[in-house]
């Protein structure tokens, strides 16, 4: 394995009394896609936020590119080339579709290139037609369907220029087709030497498109490897299905 | 057509400028009264309209501006310059001191920590020797409208000038962005923290330029209509009706309903607040995104706007 561009020792976080995140480790190559599984409630989304820096740490290290930064604020982090979408979607509502991404390339880890309003546009304009969103430019956040705002948190993650992108849960909700869809659209962002992490309940997608797997069950890591040999590991069966009766 | 709306507002500009030296006194006097709330409601779209906190605290930093300036005449016996200068000063450091814990707090718990802040400024101030107590100070007289009148528009245009550029600068982007989701806002590499300070002092900035212009223009301060929490409830009222983030829609906002209050104040003073109130109630129900959506709305689809209006905000 190469030197890994991000990497969680020891992560912890406690809400008061509740241990929602307990001694995670783990490192991710440049260029990997790592899935990120466990039932509801196992602290997926928790992980996350502690990356992204919405919520800091009760205990343990993460470093990005060499650096630690579980003390830096969250939109340092921003800035350092980490990306996020949300669960629960949230666009700018009352802004267009184009100023929602403009914000991303205004304040993004390209800063002192794109602090001029045209040039931000212009490079919003790029990942409309990249996430398929071109059509919806003009129109509001808020009047955008489903599968349309999932879009838009990818440009909108993808403006600030991520070596780093977290996608929680984007394939809510979806149908089979949009689903594809997205999927694809991941492996593009891949492409262009995006790393990332991705939180999934669709088995499907996650089979398809991680290179490994980590799962979490009560805030606890479980297991960890290459896709095939996780899904087949017995804890991680018995999270998802409960224990087989003898 | 840019080039023309640039013309249509220097020769507004110019217009606003000339009326002390045709009008009469009290429209002068009139006129110093609304370009000054003018100038506090465009403040207040600064904090309330582009970041969407909505502040009840606006009031205090009118009341430092007037304190600044009267307590470095009154008591230190020190040139008007200098005394807004101070006004000034104390409303931005003020604004720099509490905005950071303050903002800190989101919506209602916003607002109702920013109530308590006025209220208990005026308690304060109500015990402070230097500053005349309860009683209040009184300033040096200078009778000069037209100085005061020109003052004001200059202030105004300041205000106005400086929301124009909110609107197109990177910092407005910020704002804007905070207002839509502050925690999107956060991860997209917005320091929120930073900017919420920035514009509560820029608000200050002007709030309390207008407070100390204010109470050299007045003569005589006291606790009570300095920090009055009814001028910031007119500030957010005036921003509203005017169009909240936008670049105009508060100034026509004041303009219009100056005017209106103080033409009910003349005629029929007892329903005068009556009235005041009614208009805000239709204002809410048929045009809850300001005068200046309704004029573009209004030209786009007719009197359809208003059932427009009513069915997008289930009203």
């Amino acid at each position: 394995m190469t030197a890994p561009i991000f990497e969680v020792k020891g992560l912890t976080k406690k809400f008061r009394g509740l241990t929602a995140l307990s001694d995670v480790t783990f490192q991710v190559a440049p260029g990997e896609i790592l899935g990120l599984i466990g039932p509801n409630g196992a602290g997926k989304t928790t992980l996350i936020s502690l990356i992204s820096g919405t919520l800091l740490p009760t205990a343990g290290e993460i470093h990005f590119e060499g650096r630690r930064i579980d003390g830096l604020p969250a939109f340092k982090r921003a800035r350092l080339g980490i990306g996020r979408t949300f669960q629960v979607m949230k666009p700018f509502p009352g802004l267009s579709v184009l100023e929602n991404v403009t914000v991303g390339a205004l304040f993004g880890a390209t800063e002192g290139q794109e602090k001029k309003r045209a040039k931000a546009r212009e490079l919003a304009r790029e990942l409309l037609e990249f996430t398929g969103l071109t059509r919806h430019a003009e129109q509001r956040a808020d009047q955008l369907g489903g599968p349309d705002r999932k879009r838009l948190e990818f440009a909108k993650a993808l403006a600030l220029h991520p070596k780093l992108l977290l996608l929680d849960e984007v394939m809510a909700g979806l149908n089979h087709v949009e689903v594809d869809e997205v999927v694809a659209l991941i492996r593009k962002i891949r492409d262009r030497k995006v790393t990332i992490l991705v939180i999934e309940h669709v088995m499907k997608a996650i089979r398809n498109l991680s290179d490994r797997l980590l799962v979490i069950h009560h805030g606890q890591q479980i297991a960890q490897g290459k896709v095939d040999e996780v899904l087949a590991d017995q804890r991680v069966v018995e999270a998802y299905l409960g224990k087989r009766r003898q | 057509m840019k080039n023309l709306q640039r013309a249509g507002l220097a020769l507004l500009a110019v217009g606003l400028a000339a009326v002390p030296f045709v009008a009469s006194d009290t429209l002068v006097q009139f006129g110093i009264n609304a370009l000054l709330v003018a100038t506090l409601t465009q403040g207040w779209n600064i904090i309330g309209g582009f970041t969407g906190y909505p502040s009840f605290g606006n009031s205090v930093f009118y009341g430092l501006g007037t304190y600044g300036t009267a307590i470095a005449m009154a008591q230190l016996h020190l040139p008007f310059g200098v005394g807004l200068v101070a006004g000034g000063v104390l409303g931005v450091a003020f604004a720099l001191l509490f905005g950071i814990p303050i903002l800190r707090l989101r919506g209602p718990y916003f607002a109702i920590a920013t109530l308590g802040l006025a209220a208990v400024m005026s308690a304060i101030v109500a015990t402070i020797g230097f500053a005349g107590k309860n009683i209040g100070l009184i300033l040096p007289l200078f009778r000069g409208d037209t100085l005061f009148y020109e003052l004001s528009l200059v202030l105004l245009v300041a205000a106005t000038g400086t929301v124009a550029w909110l609107a197109r600068s990177r910092f407005g982007a910020g704002l804007v962005a905070i207002r839509e989701d502050e925690d999107a806002a956060q991860v997209m590499g917005i320091n929120t923290t930073m900017y919420k300070v920035g514009a509560l002092a820029l608000a200050a900035f002007f709030s309390s330029l207008a407070g100390g212009i204010h109470a050299y223009w007045i003569t005589f301060i006291d606790p009570g209509s300095a920090f009055d929490p009814t001028l910031n409830v007119r500030m957010v009222i005036m921003t509203l009706f005017g169009g909240p983030g936008t670049i105009f829609g508060p100034v026509l906002g004041s303009f219009v309903l100056s005017a209106v209050s103080e033409v009910l104040a003349s005629k029929v003073s007892t329903v005068a607040s009556l009235f005041y109130g009614f208009v805000i109630v239709l204002a809410v129900v048929f045009m809850p995104k300001g005068l200046l959506d309704l004029f573009q709305g209004f030209r786009h689809s007719g009197f359809r706007y208003f059932a427009q209006n009513m069915r997008r905000f289930r009203l």
